[in-house]
């Protein structure tokens, strides 16, 4: 009977320390805040030196697989024997060979999505599937193609994102990237 | 007397907060979520946008060479500004290219007089330090503009290739 009254008078819990406390955290924490996450892709510059020597399988010529970009599209090189199983078709002197993969619209591409990247997936998939050891490719891109271009090549040259391997994960074609120096005019 | 004054007192600190810290529990946790403790930082402003990539590598710490639409910046200190020139081959358009009288050959000067030094020190660092792990490696951070062209990248690179940096990680925004 005399302490009932007490607890009902007894204070609220004081919170303000508590609010003091949280009020300086939410600005540090707000500073240390990420929005964006990042990541980097690695590439090396051409090894400058004698050339490694390579056993060679007789029957099987090494891969030294190179991609140019240019605004035409993208041309895989290095790899006839996988596209052009019963050889080359000729090129007229004084042309350039048609890229092997064109742009969605045509001639020029007018931007980033209008390479066509699956079809260079698909078909670094079929060079992956004649030569699965090998991991490096080269682009060469042209003075004028934007950088974005060039990380999306390098993105659709590593893995294939259609075809997940046995792990779930993507299937890995062409992991190590080195960007050419591309042709000094 | 004193009794009565008192109590009037509790009942007149009418100001509940508890509402508020309910919103600032709810942020904190929401803030903690997305702390990082990342060793690169991105300033993005327009002239510096980065791709975005599928890659999953977490960026590690190495000398941070920024090449927005009109400066190139090596660890914070801006170096060489770029300049627009009309395409030769586009009339009418133009893009980004480095000033012909600041390039010697495919040698960016300044750039490479700057990564120079910072090889030289740390070459040093990794000296004093004698272990493995500070070995320089010649690695080298890349943030660049989405919307360069491949002729400004290419100098850079062989710039960098030039004062011993060999490794590029160029630094995309993560897909998704």
């Amino acid at each position: 009977m005399h302490r009932r009254p007490h607890s009902a008078e007894s204070p609220e819990l004081n919170l303000v320390p508590v609010m003091n406390l949280v009020t300086i955290l939410i600005p540090f924490l707000l500073m240390a805040a990420e929005f964006v996450s990042l990541a980097v892709i690695d590439s090396t510059l051409p090894a400058i030196g004698p050339p490694q020597p390579v056993e060679e399988e007789p029957d099987k010529p090494p891969l030294n697989l190179s991609l140019a970009i240019t605004e035409s599209g993208i041309t895989v090189l290095g790899a006839d024997s996988v596209l052009f199983p019963e050889g080359a078709p000729p090129v007229a002197e004084g042309e350039t060979r048609p890229p092997t993969v064109p742009c969605k619209s045509g001639d020029k591409c007018t931007g980033v999505d209008d390479y066509d990247w699956e079809e260079l997936t698909r078909i670094l998939g079929l060079i992956k599937d004649e030569y699965p050891d090998d991991e490096n490719v080269i682009l060469v891109p042209d003075q004028r193609i934007k950088y974005e271009v060039i990380v999306k090549a390098m993105d659709y040259s590593r893995e294939d994102r259609e075809h997940k391997g046995p792990d779930g994960e993507p299937r890995l074609l062409f992991p190590f990237v080195v960007i050419a120096g591309g042709a000094i005019n | 007397m004193a009794m009565k004054k008192a109590r009037r007192q509790s009942t007149d600190a009418g100001l509940n907060i508890t509402s508020m810290m309910d919103m600032m529990t709810i942020i904190l946790v929401f803030l903690l979520k997305s702390y990082s403790t990342s060793d690169v930082s991105v300033a993005p402003s327009d002239q510096l946008q980065l791709p975005t990539s599928s890659a999953i590598k977490p960026p590690e710490l190495a000398v941070n060479l920024v090449v927005a639409r009109n400066r190139i910046v090596v660890d914070g200190v801006p170096v060489v500004d770029l300049t627009v020139v009309p395409d030769e081959e586009h009339p009418g358009e133009s893009m980004v290219a480095v000033p012909e009288d600041e390039k010697r050959g495919q040698v960016i000067t300044k750039l490479y007089d700057r990564l120079v030094e910072k090889a030289e020190a740390a070459k040093t660092l990794a000296e004093q330090s004698g272990s493995e792990e500070h070995a320089f490696k010649g690695r080298i951070l890349i943030q660049a503009d989405k919307e360069l062209p491949f002729a400004v990248l290419r100098e850079v690179m062989y710039t960098a290739g030039q004062a011993q940096f060999g490794e590029f990680k160029f630094v995309v925004y993560k897909a998704g």
